[in-house]
């Protein structure tokens, strides 16, 4: 009950001061609306290349001769030496690793695509099997993907990316049109579901072809080329990527006591190496920006010390009718932590708008985080607690005599 | 039945390296329903001594009995529920809070005190009856005039009953009408039963009161009973 009255009190004393409580509440915002937003848009971004990742699967792996998250100028150089991954072992992987469910060579190539008079350049071509949308998460939104019959023929096929379709066929049903690329023609059969960007990066802006006819037309693959494979289950993931290791290792000659020519990558240990490696870039934003944080601190306990000398009287006049110290240093306290709660909502709330645009640019969308609101919160709640409690206590211990005898 | 005993209280305060002695041994009973004057000329010590008997402060040495309870061990947060149940004060400039209005001033004393909000208003509109300023209770100090001010002041000392009413210098701010009317108010609080003790350093306003105890350094220099024909004020 008395608690309930001091917080009241509290509150009173906020808004009869309203402009001195404004300025206060606005450092809060300012501190907390700076952690805010680097919490939330690297959240935003960590959570998006995780999204990014899972589209590979919890049970897929990709064996490349480069890959992985490359941490040092030595590796990368160890890496350009290595001999490229050779599609064709594709039966042999598939005879020896009977924990591997599906298999599928990928190759990779850059062309000038065109349709009619109109012409896209640097489009992505993809070439794989026709199970190769059993394996990554792109889906058909038009008519279909290759036949393992269209694969086996080399036939001049094509699937195209959404942006593809949008930029080259609008208006015009792509279905049974033909698209040249690199010169040759193709006819399209199925258009995929628009994916949008990532990173600032147009991810439909692919067309994909039977990987025999690649072979065809561009040649033997050679560095863009890779596997991608699912294991049967999750818990046999590790077994299929060591079955797949003994092969790659035979076939490329690996003698026995050296480390792997080539790369096996998961999702979660890209994810994992990524933020092992972001970990301490990302303390280090959220550090710099918590400096803000204790500018924003600081300036409370500023104007509460002014509040507390100004109000030596009232605090005078309160003790002589009776509040005991632990009433003045909770009036007090309340007071700080209004203004830090009301500055951690406000703050927590124009953070994320904030990084929210930011991430917008790199063509991200990032949601609300409970993560990031609790850390607002808890945040703006301790910065009054710690900033707050001295003022408290120094009104709390005043002698009533000299308080009320100050002018 | 005695409210207050004191047995030879001293305060010392140390400036320096000379310790002043503001009250050096004061030995004095007051009864309940008295009406007392403690009077001296500024220095004297009379502050001091109200500021032990309104348990704003603790002896350096002696022994303070109100109400028969041990005040002068006392603690801090002991001292705030003694002068929050037991004690009601009338400052000479009143110490209203400026930005209440004159009912929360009021009131101001059962907040801390626990007492539920609806009884709370209940009591402090009483207690402003009491004063003749019900018609005055949503007006801040700042609408008020000095005499409205003190009477406020008043009622927020006797809205928790207490077993003593401690007016320091009450009329120090008003002009001699005014004061007239506050002593008329005290005088008949005190007919009502209340236990007061004033302040003063004038001598018309302690012979309204029934006993006048006089201060000089730090000692109590005279203790004097007023006889009816020397008072000021009917009561």
């Amino acid at each position: 009950m008395v608690i309930g009255s001091i917080l009241k009190i509290a509150f009173q004393s906020l808004l009869a001061n309203r402009l001195r409580s404004g300025l206060t509440l606005l450092g809060v915002i300012i501190g907390v609306t700076s952690v805010m937003t680097i919490i939330s848009a690297l959240e935003g971004m960590m959570g998006g290349v995780e999204k990014q990742l899972d589209r590979l699967g919890p049970s897929t792996f990709i064996a490349s001769a480069m890959g992985g998250v490359i941490t040092s100028e030595e590796q990368f150089r160890e890496m350009l030496k290595r001999k490229p991954i050779d599609l064709d072992l594709v039966d042999e992987i598939k005879e020896s690793c009977d924990l591997c469910e599906k298999i599928c060579p990928r190759a990779f190539d850059r062309a000038l695509i065109k349709y009619r008079n109109n012409s896209l350049n640097r489009v992505s071509v993809l070439a794989s099997t026709y199970n190769f949308l059993d394996i990554v998460d792109i889906e058909v939104a038009q008519g279909r993907y290759h036949s393992h019959n269209e694969d086996n023929l080399r036939k001049q096929v094509v699937f195209i990316g959404e942006q593809i379709r949008e930029t080259l066929f609008l208006g015009v049903d792509p279905i049974g049109k033909d698209l040249r690329v690199d010169g040759k023609k193709y006819n399209i059969i199925g258009v995929a579901k628009k994916m949008g960007s990532m990173f600032g990066q147009n991810r439909d802006n692919f067309v994909i072809i039977p990987f025999s006819t690649y072979k065809k037309n561009f040649g033997k693959p050679r560095r863009n080329a890779n596997f991608v494979i699912k294991a049967r289950s999750v818990e046999q993931l590790d077994e299929a990527m060591d079955q797949v290791r003994l092969v790659l290792r035979s076939n490329r000659n690996v003698p026995y006591n050296k480390p792997d020519d080539f790369t096996l990558i998961t999702a979660d240990a890209i994810l994992d190496q990524l933020n092992s490696i972001t970990r301490i870039f990302r303390m280090g934003m959220v550090g710099i920006s918590s400096i803000s944080l204790v500018v924003g601190g600081i300036v409370v306990m500023n104007i509460m010390m002014v509040s507390v000398t100004e109000r030596t009287r009232e605090i005078g006049i309160r003790k002589s009718i009776g509040a005991k110290q632990k009433h003045i240093l909770l009036q007090f306290l309340f007071e700080a932590l209004v203004t830090t709660l009301g500055g951690g909502l406000l703050g927590t709330v124009s953070g994320f708008f904030i990084a929210k645009s930011l991430v917008a640019m790199i063509d991200m969308v990032i949601s609300p985080s409970m993560v990031a609101i609790s850390a607002g919160l808890i945040i703006s709640t301790g910065i009054g607690l710690v900033f707050g409690i001295y003022p408290a206590m120094k009104a709390a211990r005043l002698d009533p005599i000299k308080a009320l005898s100050y002018e | 039945m005695t409210l207050i005993k004191t047995e030879n209280l001293w305060k010392t305060y140390t400036m320096g390296s000379e310790k002043v002695h503001a009250l050096s041994g004061v030995t004095i009973d007051i009864k309940q329903g008295e009406y007392l004057a403690i009077m001296g000329p500024s220095g004297s010590g009379k502050s001091t001594l109200m500021n032990l008997i309104g348990c704003l402060d603790t002896p350096t040495q002696g022994v303070f009995h109100l109400n028969g309870k041990n005040v002068s061990s006392m603690n801090d947060d002991e001292l705030a529920n003694i002068r929050n149940r037991e004690i009601g004060f009338v400052f000479q400039t009143f110490n209203l809070l400026p930005r209440a209005t004159a009912l929360h001033n009021v009131e101001l004393p059962l907040i801390y005190n626990g007492t539920q909000a609806v009884e709370r208003l209940e009591m402090a509109k009483l207690a402003l009856g009491k004063v003749e300023l019900e018609d005055r209770m949503y007006h801040k100090p700042s609408e008020l005039s000095g005499g409205q001010r003190q009477r406020v002041a008043i009622a927020r000392a006797l809205v928790n009953n207490p077993s003593l009413i401690l007016a320091d210098e009450p009329t120090g701010n008003l002009d001699s009408k005014t004061s007239v009317e506050i002593m008329k108010l005290l005088n008949n609080l005190h007919d009502q039963g209340n236990t007061i003790i004033i302040v003063t350093h004038e001598r018309d306003i302690a012979n309204h009161a029934h006993r006048v105890l006089s201060i000089l350094d730090g000692k109590i220099d005279k203790d004097e009973i007023i006889n009816a024909n020397q008072r000021n004020g009917v009561h």
